[in-house]
């Protein structure tokens, strides 16, 4: 091996051989050497020589090194040689270098070596593949290597990795390795693997990272552990930020519950070294990942609620309120409940009970107010404070309530501190930052809820001795009115913008409010005069405030001040600022360069204490605001006028067309109780036809038995000779009048119940026509129906009544012929028999006025049925019309739909646009910026790209 | 929640058959005719009783489209069971089914229990695959089969409960190893202090030579 040590030794005589040639010496060797000790010294060799010689084996032996992985697999040595050397070539964060080495000629020449290797995709595969190999000289160097490509050129070996099959659940096996650094190591590669790409987080997530990496975080001490317990969080930190696939995972995992102990640090910690002050910094942030408010609701509100379940909250609250936590660790614990309770009732509620454990035991509510307004706390602890404030107002109408309600006479209690009381001071303090953060806190305790905002109103202050009270509203624009005369640590914008931003949030949407400030004649004033003077660049903010100010006053101005209506407050600013000047000043808030920035997020997190001029909610304020205003303002009165009526013409269409929605809707369910009635008036129908059937059949029966006695009666007429025989023809005749009798009882019965029948159908109709008439198609077939039903019904009386009359006209021929034949047998013998024919007389006689009265009672159903029908036929003629009505709403409804078909097929053109403008944007080489990439961008960036920014977040929330 | 086994499953089959309307008229009962398209994978979860055991499922819905195909392979090994669906009103969904078997048996272990669904069976009138065809396809192939809509979320439940109850079976007959996890199967807390062994189940081989 002497051409080593002539390498490396470079004491022999003779030309030395530059490190090129030695270099291909080497590889030759390697290419052509049977022996395979022989190439693993070439390899060796060549490892000894990567960092001194880097760019000419990187550039000589690559081709080779590969060829050896391929080929000499089965030699753990060899192969750990030549993942050494590759390591070498590729890697650039050699600590052992001297950091004189141009560092960024280093960079390029690591990402130039693997671009080289990953050319090839098949070379990472093959990689992947030597990974599987349990050897440690082998499998730690490979971790080493993949881990390096990685860092140089993430996306296409990401990429590259995501393909092979099983190539990501490989790489988790890593976690399970014996060898700890092995381990820690594939910890560091899974680093690299999930940055940034949701695919790839989402397989290792699938593969239990999670459960893995709590396991080791356990084992390793949780927060008392190593730097591998701040690796396994960095890694859980990639899994889940901005992965909701995976954050749903974890909460369905029951993960969040594992959590909890890691907060458990207790009073009686020992002591804080910097890695616990890391992991725990880590393990807040996580939680912060979980319910973040730029996740989805749904997902946020569930994870507060399972950290609250599980005690996790309260755990974050016992280390709020404990002494001697580092200022960093208190500060991020103060964001992390921040956003834990954010939004979710039960979670601010639990915040407003936690209590310090002072003495008397005060709510921490108030002791982290206190530190918000002392000028000694830092600025970023402050900033956690207003942020977890903000928090625990945010959709919170009880928690606001309570706040304000600290400030009204009522209720304020002289014993002790209240959150009020506090914010009171800060808002009047000579420190501008107190001042700024109590008028945002203030502000949040008033976000949309009107009643507080008139309740703020009540607030009187005592000023000097002997002066009356001013009211808080005009406290905060006294202080603005100070201008030069106003003296402040700090920057006196600051107090400025930070007054004016709650001015502006708690007169807008407020009449009363806007009639309070407008009652102090000086305020208008003062504001005219801020927008109309030519201030300095720093003052710019505060006129566009103003603006902003008196813009609420005119927008929201219910005109009962006489001298400061709507239509006065547009002059005076035409007179005094000029409309355009005015929309201009009040463009200054949203052209500001620090707007966009707060627009992005809820926390305020600023860089420099001079910075804190924006809040989150206010700029969503502004954002509402602007475009109203200036349109209110640039209208002139008779535009103004215009549009209220074209808004009038609008509104009355609107309300015609709800007034027609109700109509149809109200038609409709008529509509359906009809169908219902007439349903069950068929039904009736049906019954008294089948009546009718009854009594024509019982008529048949009747004119039947009636034609047997006519008979017999004839017979008895031709044969009056025997005795015995006539009396038993007449018993026979008796027992059928009898029985005619009864069936004509039964008959009157049923005319009867027919009767009641058609009275209760009358009704029905009659109700029905009450109730409103129907509207719509079916409705005139069954009435048509049922007049037809009726018709028949009838004719069937008709006839049955014609039936009666000639019943009636026989049985007075029967009558007839019954008297004559009483008058031909005259002896005494037959004295018996003329009796029974008297009798049957009588009872044919009342019979007769029976009958007499059943016509009767069919005449009036007759003409019951004929009113009934006229009545149908107006009901009839009601529906036409009513029908006629609503197929013009119908068309009309149709109408409005096409309208807005129409509208529908304009945006989804529109949308198709946008689409292929982003497409040929991107065609055209320009990147559209993920979210990410906005939290690094530089603050000052153009102004139009945050504003789009902003777009994007507040759709988000 | 305490469960007594967790079973992990993947939805796969072509775009388009209504994985993603499954998974959620699974989960959240309820059924979103519109929605996005499934951009690689989706996760679900929901509890179910199984012989008087708790059963927590997770689900990975996947994208069906070619480009995602190697992503969705990642997912077979860890699976315990697949439903396999196509869309009883196109044919062509139904003919990938070999496609999608094949990978599937290619990339998972040989235990993993595989549903066949025939979706959108509320569409009978657009029918194009007959409910035959499906039974005869799963008898072919050894798979369980079922036909479900999830829109009027007609067999879903049965979709998701049959699968678990046949992965149960074979829990009961020893034929899964439980105690690897890799398999899609894991066993809950109250259950874990009488099976654990987990751990130690290394690749063989010697220790490996020290460290640096
Ligand atoms: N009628 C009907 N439509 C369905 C059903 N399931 C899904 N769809 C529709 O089919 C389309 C694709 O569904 P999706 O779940 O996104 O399919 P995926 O690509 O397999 O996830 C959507 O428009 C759904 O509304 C079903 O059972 N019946
Ligand atoms: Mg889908």
């Amino acid at each position: 091996m002497n051409y080593i040590f002539g390498v490396i030794g470079g004491q022999s005589a003779g030309p030395q051989p530059t490190g090129a040639e030695t270099v291909q010496k080497l590889c030759d060797r390697v290419a052509s050497s049977t022996l395979l000790e022989d190439r693993r010294d070439a390899v060796r060799a060549l490892k000894s020589l990567s960092k001194k010689y880097r760019f000419e084996v990187g550039t000589k032996a690559m081709e080779h090194l590969l060829h050896i992985l391929r080929t000499d697999s089965s030699d753990t040595e060899i192969l750990g040689y030549a993942l050494d050397t590759l390591y070498n070539i590729v890697c650039n964060d050699e600590e052992e270098e001297p950091e004189e080495n141009h560092p960024k000629q280093e960079d390029d020449m690591g990402v130039q070596f693997t671009d080289k290797f990953i050319q090839e995709p098949d070379n990472v595969t093959l990689l992947l593949t030597l990974l599987e190999e349990f050897d440690f000289h082998v499998r730690w160097p490979g971790v080493k290597l993949l881990t390096a490509l990685l860092k140089n050129q993430c996306a296409q070996a990401q990429g590259i990795i995501l393909v092979s099959p099983m190539g990501v659940s490989r790489l988790m096996d890593l976690l399970a390795d014996s060898r700890e650094v092995i381990r820690n190591d594939g910890l560091l590669l899974l680093q690299q693997l999930t940055k940034g790409n949701a695919a790839i987080q989402k397989i290792v997530a699938f593969e239990n990272a999670f459960e893995r990496l709590l396991d080791i975080i356990t084992e390793e001490g949780s927060s008392d552990g190593g730097i591998v317990v701040e690796d396994c969080l960095l890694l859980l930190l990639n899994l889940l930020k901005n992965n909701s696939s995976n954050q749903n995972f974890f909460k369905e995992g029951s993960y969040i519950q594992r959590m909890k102990p890691w907060f458990e640090v207790g009073d009686d910690n020992s002591g804080w070294s910097a890695q616990k002050v890391t992991n725990l910094h880590l393990m807040l942030q996580l939680v912060r990942v979980m319910v973040s408010p730029v996740n989805s609701p749904g997902g946020t509100s569930s994870c507060q609620k399972a950290m609250f379940q599980c005690g996790l909250l309260q755990q974050l609250c016992t280390i709020l309120m404990a002494t001697g936590v580092p200022a960093d660790i208190l500060t991020e614990t103060i964001n992390t409940v921040s956003e834990v309770i954010r939004g979710s009732d039960v979670n601010q509620d639990y915040f407003a009970s936690v209590n310090a454990p002072s003495n008397p035991p005060r709510p921490a509510i108030v002791v982290l107010l206190m530190s918000m307004v002392n000028e000694r706390q830092p600025f970023v602890l402050r900033c956690a404070v207003l942020y977890c404030f903000q928090c625990f107002l945010y959709k919170n109408h009880k928690g606001q309530g309570e706040i304000v309600s600290t400030l009204l006479p009522s209720t304020i209690d002289a014993n002790s501190i209240s959150a009020g009381q506090l914010l009171c001071g800060g808002l009047f303090s000579s420190d501008s930052l107190s001042n700024w953060c109590a008028a945002v806190a203030l502000a949040h305790a008033l976000q949309d809820n009107l009643t507080q905002k008139e309740q703020l109103l009540r607030v009187q202050l005592a000023t000097s001795l002997g002066k009356p009270p001013v009211s808080l509203l005009q406290q905060c624009t006294n202080i603005l009115s100070q201008g030069d005369k106003l003296n402040r640590r700090g920057s006196r914008v600051q107090t400025k913008v930070g007054l004016l931003m709650l001015l502006c949030t708690w007169i807008c949407n407020c009449p009363i409010a806007v009639m309070h400030f407008l009652h102090n004649q000086d305020n208008v004033p003062f504001l005219t005069g801020q927008i109309s003077e030519n201030l300095g660049e720093d003052e710019r903010l505060v006129q566009g405030l103003c603006a902003l100010l008196l813009g609420i006053c005119i927008y929201y101005n219910d005109n009962s001040l006489e001298n400061y209506t709507k239509e006065k407050l547009k002059q005076l600013i035409e007179k005094r600022i000029g409309k355009e000047n005015f929309v201009e000043k009040l463009g200054f808030v949203t052209k500001h360069e620090l707007y966009s920035r707060a627009a992005q997020k809820p926390q305020p997190a600023f860089s420099a204490p001079e910075h804190m001029l924006f809040d989150h909610e206010f700029t969503k304020l502004v954002k509402e605001l602007e475009g109203v205003i200036t349109k209110a303002v640039l209208k002139s009165s008779e535009e103004e006028k215009k549009e209220e009526e074209v808004k009038k013409t609008i509104e009355q269409h609107d309300s015609i067309v709800t007034q027609y929605k109700e109509l149809i809707r109200e038609q409709d369910s008529q509509l359906k109780e009809m169908k219902e009635q007439m349903a069950s008036l068929t039904l009736q129908n049906e019954t008294l036809q089948n009546t009718t059937t009854q009594q024509l059949s019982q008529i048949q029966q009747h004119k039947d038995q009636y034609n047997i006695l006519k008979l017999k009666l004839g017979k008895d007429n031709q044969q009056t000779a025997s005795q015995v025989d006539g009396a038993h023809v007449n018993g026979l005749q008796l027992e059928e009048l009898s029985q005619l009798r009864e069936q004509l009882e039964d008959l009157h019965r049923e005319n009867q119940s027919l009767q009641t029948q058609l009275a209760e159908k009358d009704n029905v109709i009659t109700s029905l026509k009450a109730e409103g008439v129907p509207s719509a198609e079916g409705s005139t077939s069954e009435n048509t129906e049922i007049l037809r039903q009726v018709e028949k019904l009838k004719a069937q009386l008709q006839s049955q009544t014609a039936e009666i009359t000639q019943l009636q006209t026989e049985r007075q021929e029967l009558i007839g012929r019954c008297e004559t034949r009483a008058t031909v047998p005259v002896t005494g013998e037959d004295s018996g028999y003329s009796e029974k024919i008297a009798e049957l007389e009588s009872r044919l006689s009342t019979q007769n006025t029976e009958t007499q009265k059943l016509k009767e009672e069919v005449k009036a159903l007759l003409e019951g049925k004929e009113s009934m029908e006229k009545e149908l036929a107006s009901a009839t003629s009601t529906v036409a019309i009513l029908q006629a009505e609503k197929s013009k709403l119908q068309k009309e409804v149709q109408d409005s739909k096409k309208e807005q078909d129409e509208l529908l097929m304009l945006l989804a053109d529109q949308d198709q646009k946008i689409l292929s403008l982003k497409k040929k944007l991107e065609e055209l080489g320009e990147t559209i910026d993920d979210e990410d990439d906005l939290d690094t961008k530089d603050q000052f960036d153009d102004e139009d790209d945050d504003d789009e920014e902003e777009d994007e977040e507040d759709d988000d929330e | 929640m305490a469960y007594a086994y967790l079973f992990k499953y993947i939805i796969i089959g072509d775009t388009g058959v209504g994985k993603s309307c499954l998974l959620l008229q699974f989960t959240d009962k309820r059924f979103q005719p519109v929605h996005d398209l499934t951009i690689g994978v989706e996760f679900g979860a929901r509890m179910i009783t199984i012989d008087g055991k708790q059963i927590k499922l997770q689900i990975w819905d996947t994208a069906g489209q070619e480009s995602f195909r190697s992503i969705t392979r990642s997912y077979y090994r860890g699976a315990a069971g697949a439903l396999l669906v196509y869309d009883i009103t196109r044919r062509d969904t139904f003919n990938h089914l070999t496609t999608w078997l094949e990978d599937a048996r290619q990339h998972s272990n040989s235990n993993m229990v595989i549903m066949l669904i025939g979706n959108k069976s509320d569409l009978e009138s657009r029918r194009e695959v007959k409910k035959e065809e499906g039974e005869a396809f799963a008898r072919e192939h050894g798979l369980i089969f079922m036909e479900t809509s999830a829109k009027t979320a007609s067999n879903v439940e049965e979709a998701f409960i049959n699968t678990a109850k046949e992965i149960y079976e074979k829990i009961q007959e020893g034929v899964f190893d439980i105690n690897n996890e890799a398999n899609g199967i894991k066993i809950g807390p109250q259950h874990a202090a009488t099976n654990s062994t987990m751990g130690g189940s290394q690749g063989g081989q010697q220790p490996g030579g020290g460290c640096c």
